[in-house]
């Protein structure tokens, strides 16, 4: 596994590979529970882009899987989703890294460090 | 399209998900179909993300199953939306596709042998610059060559 040395989180960061869904949804989560509709609003409001239901579904099962979501019991016919601890630290993990990327770029681009 | 309609569409592509996936959401994801119609989204572009889904739902359901769930996944979506579709799009354009494709698929009686059941590559059969003197001329499928 190559990643986590590249990476220089001590492997850490399980959301490198766990695509772009799972980073948004987490984000969405991570100040409350929501439901998959809520969840879609929320992410068109805060990244300005729509998930698809199925991408979403597909998102939610990988990250419940891991470990970094559980679901609450059901509201009508709706399911909510929190983030665990698991999936605080992961998140925390994965949005440093993506912070050293970016700080990295824009000092490249000559736009000065954030 | 009328309601009616996108969602039969979106319960096709719903019904493509494993049992399991479905007793646990088929409900609220039927709901946020709605929703999302409602809100202005195609139909078209919530079953694709749905169908696209079951695909990858099937895929994940155990390494012994997946190849025969991939394909049973992929008739089973050919089917399950092939149906709405041809009844959406006009029955002309239709017909004539099926009327030609049945026609090349049938050789004609007329029609002589095929004289070699796979095209020739020329790459293969043509002199070869460039290579070694010893190095072998062959196919290795033909004797001829």
């Amino acid at each position: 596994m190559a990643a986590p040395e590249r990476d220089g989180t001590g492997g850490q960061d399980v959301l490198r590979r766990a695509g772009d869904a799972s980073v948004l949804i987490l984000t969405s989560l991570a100040d409350g529970a929501k439901h998959g509709y809520a969840l879609i609003q929320d992410i068109k409001g805060f990244a300005g882009l729509q998930l698809g239901p199925g991408t979403l579904y597909g998102a939610l099962d990988r990250l419940e899987r891991m470990g970094l979501i559980e679901a609450l019991p059901a509201e009508d016919r709706r399911q909510p989703y929190r983030i665990t601890a698991a999936g605080v630290v992961a998140l925390r993990a994965h949005l440093d890294s993506i912070e050293r990327v970016s700080s990295v770029g824009r000092l490249r681009l000559g736009l000065g460090g954030i | 399209m009328p309601a009616s309609r996108s969602m039969r569409l979106v319960e096709s592509a719903l019904r493509c998900y494993p049992q399991r996936w479905r007793s646990r959401h088929g409900d609220e994801a039927a709901e946020i179909a709605i929703l999302l119609i409602r809100d202005g989204t195609p139909a078209r572009s919530i079953a694709w993300s749905y169908l696209m889904g079951a695909a990858r739902a099937r895929l994940v359901t155990g390494p012994r199953r997946r190849l025969g769930a991939a394909a049973g996944a992929l008739l089973l979506a050919a089917g399950s939306l092939g149906a709405p579709l041809a009844l959406l799009s006009s029955p002309a354009p239709a017909n004539a596709a099926s009327v030609a494709h049945s026609r090349a698929a049938r050789p004609r009686p007329a029609d002589p042998e095929p004289a070699h059941p796979r095209p020739v590559d020329p790459r293969r059969t043509g002199p070869r610059p460039g290579r070694g003197r010893g190095a072998p001329d062959r196919c290795g499928r033909h004797d001829r060559c």
